[in-house]
């Protein structure tokens, strides 16, 4: 199946994946949460049974880990991006008070994680688990018998990650698959979500190096506490009072932008293209790219790249690029079945340079 | 930089810089109105906004910029983030 089939699954489908590269932990103790609060950038203003994105910072302030901390009763589930379980630990040993009370548990080698995502992705969650996950909320996890499902995913679609206890995960695959196979979906590689991520705006730990770059210029300033202190925080602190340099941005281009090319303006070099991929929605390729702040703005289409035999324009562009159908389907009034997917608008609406 | 490039980049800040206020007061967040990325998903994850937010933010929209938005599936894809609505009031002004 080529990257293209598996991004349509995505996008107009339903699609299964598997999640090898996430770290599943557990932090267990009275003071679990005051634990990964000590490592986290994030204000964790999150209650139980609900998810919260954060990052994890080095101490130039770079982010070393992509992050979902979901609390749970006395403990709290961790789905880590970026770092391995090793590392982590020995983040918490640096940057917590040894008086804490807090275990850490890996729950990878004992659990599997599975995704579905798609516009369809309640529709095969609903038939395999129960009717009543269209009800759970963005942002959420509930337990069930053969593990937890979070409602999540940075495909801009709907999205469900599976924890799975291993003695289960084989035959929860198999159904998984063939309900997703009748909804001509399909299962699908981490690039084609990657490549979904990039299209809606989603930081992604993979994305391009984020060699000195930090939350400010990576748009992530949300996901960053102006109460606490944090690791890296001095370093964002330091930054911010620089002010903002540079700032990435996302662009559309016909053809020959590939990442680390030079984004030269009517003057001078005004940037660095960090990512870059075909996307079949758009036709083209769409990327980000780390702007002088002057022109790091939608809308502009001065900017190029050139080589020794051609000059390729690029236009910078919001984020979310698609319209995803995930907007536009509603659980309780249709089925896959029952879709009228023509009469619906393009993923995509702009125009190329 | 071009004499256009500079004034559409102009016109363009004024703009978030409204709006980034707009969100700052709406949510009463206690934040520089810089610190609100242009990018930040506005609803879901990123600065978190609900139903409620949502109401308020369409009022002030529309009687800050004039720009009407009935709430429909299409119209919500205009205030994903602060640059969908910057994207959405500019456009306004290229209208007729």
């Amino acid at each position: 199946m080529s990257l293209e089939d598996e991004y349509r699954a995505v996008r107009h489908h339903a699609a299964l994946s598997r999640m090898d590269h996430v770290g599943l932990l557990r932090l267990v103790g009275d003071d679990a949460i005051e634990a990964v609060d000590a490592v986290c950038s994030g204000d964790l203003w999150v209650r139980d049974g609900r998810m919260l994105q954060t990052l994890i910072l080095d101490d130039r302030a770079q982010p070393v880990a992509d992050v979902y901390v979901c609390p749970d009763n006395d403990a709290c589930f961790l789905m880590v991006e970026g770092i391995t379980t090793e590392e982590l630990s020995e983040c918490l040993a640096r940057h917590v008070d040894p008086d804490l009370d807090f275990e850490l548990e890996d729950l990878g080698p004992e659990h599997e994680l599975l995704s579905v995502h798609g516009p369809y992705a309640w529709e095969v969650m609903s038939r395999w688990l129960t009717p009543d996950i269209i009800g759970l909320p963005y942002l959420s996890f509930y337990h069930f018998d053969l593990g937890v499902c979070f409602r999540a995913g940075k495909t801009g679609e709907f999205g469900y990650d599976l924890m799975l206890r291993n003695e289960h995960a084989s035959k929860a695959r198999s159904e998984l698959l063939e309900l997703v196979t009748s909804l001509d979906g399909a299962e699908v590689s981490l690039e084609a979500l990657d490549l979904c991520a990039l299209e809606n705006g989603f930081f992604s730990i993979r994305h391009g190096s984020v060699d000195g770059l930090t939350p400010i210029e990576l748009q992530l300033q949300w996901r960053v506490s102006t109460r606490k202190r944090f690791p890296g925080v001095a370093a964002i602190e330091e930054r911010r009072a620089r002010g903002i340099r540079r700032r990435l941005t996302h662009f559309v281009a016909a053809d020959g932008v590939k990442s680390g090319d030079v984004l030269r303006g009517p003057d001078s070099p005004l940037g660095e293209v960090m990512t870059a991929a075909f996307s079949p929605a758009v036709g083209g390729v769409v990327g980000t790219a780390l702007l002088d702040i002057s022109v790091a703005h939608p809308g502009i289409a001065e900017l190029f790249v050139r080589d020794r035999d051609a000059t390729f324009p690029i236009r910078t562009v919001s984020s979310p690029l698609v319209l995803n159908r995930s907007l536009l389907v509603d659980p309780r009034s249709e089925t896959y079945a029952t879709r009228e997917d023509s009469l619906r608008p393009p993923l995509w609406q702009g125009a190329l340079p | 930089m071009k004499p256009d490039l500079s004034e559409y980049v102009a016109s363009r800040v004024a703009i978030l810089d409204r709006v980034r206020r707009i969100l700052r007061d709406t949510m009463k967040l206690k934040i520089e109105a810089e610190a609100i990325d242009p990018d930040a998903p506005l609803f879901g994850t990123g600065l978190g906004m609900d139903s409620v937010d949502a109401v308020e933010l369409l009022m002030q929209l529309d009687s800050v910029f004039g720009l009407y938005l009935a709430g429909s599936p299409q119209d919500f894809v205009k205030i994903r983030t602060v640059n969908t609505i910057v994207d959405a009031v500019m456009e306004l002004g290229d209208e007729p």
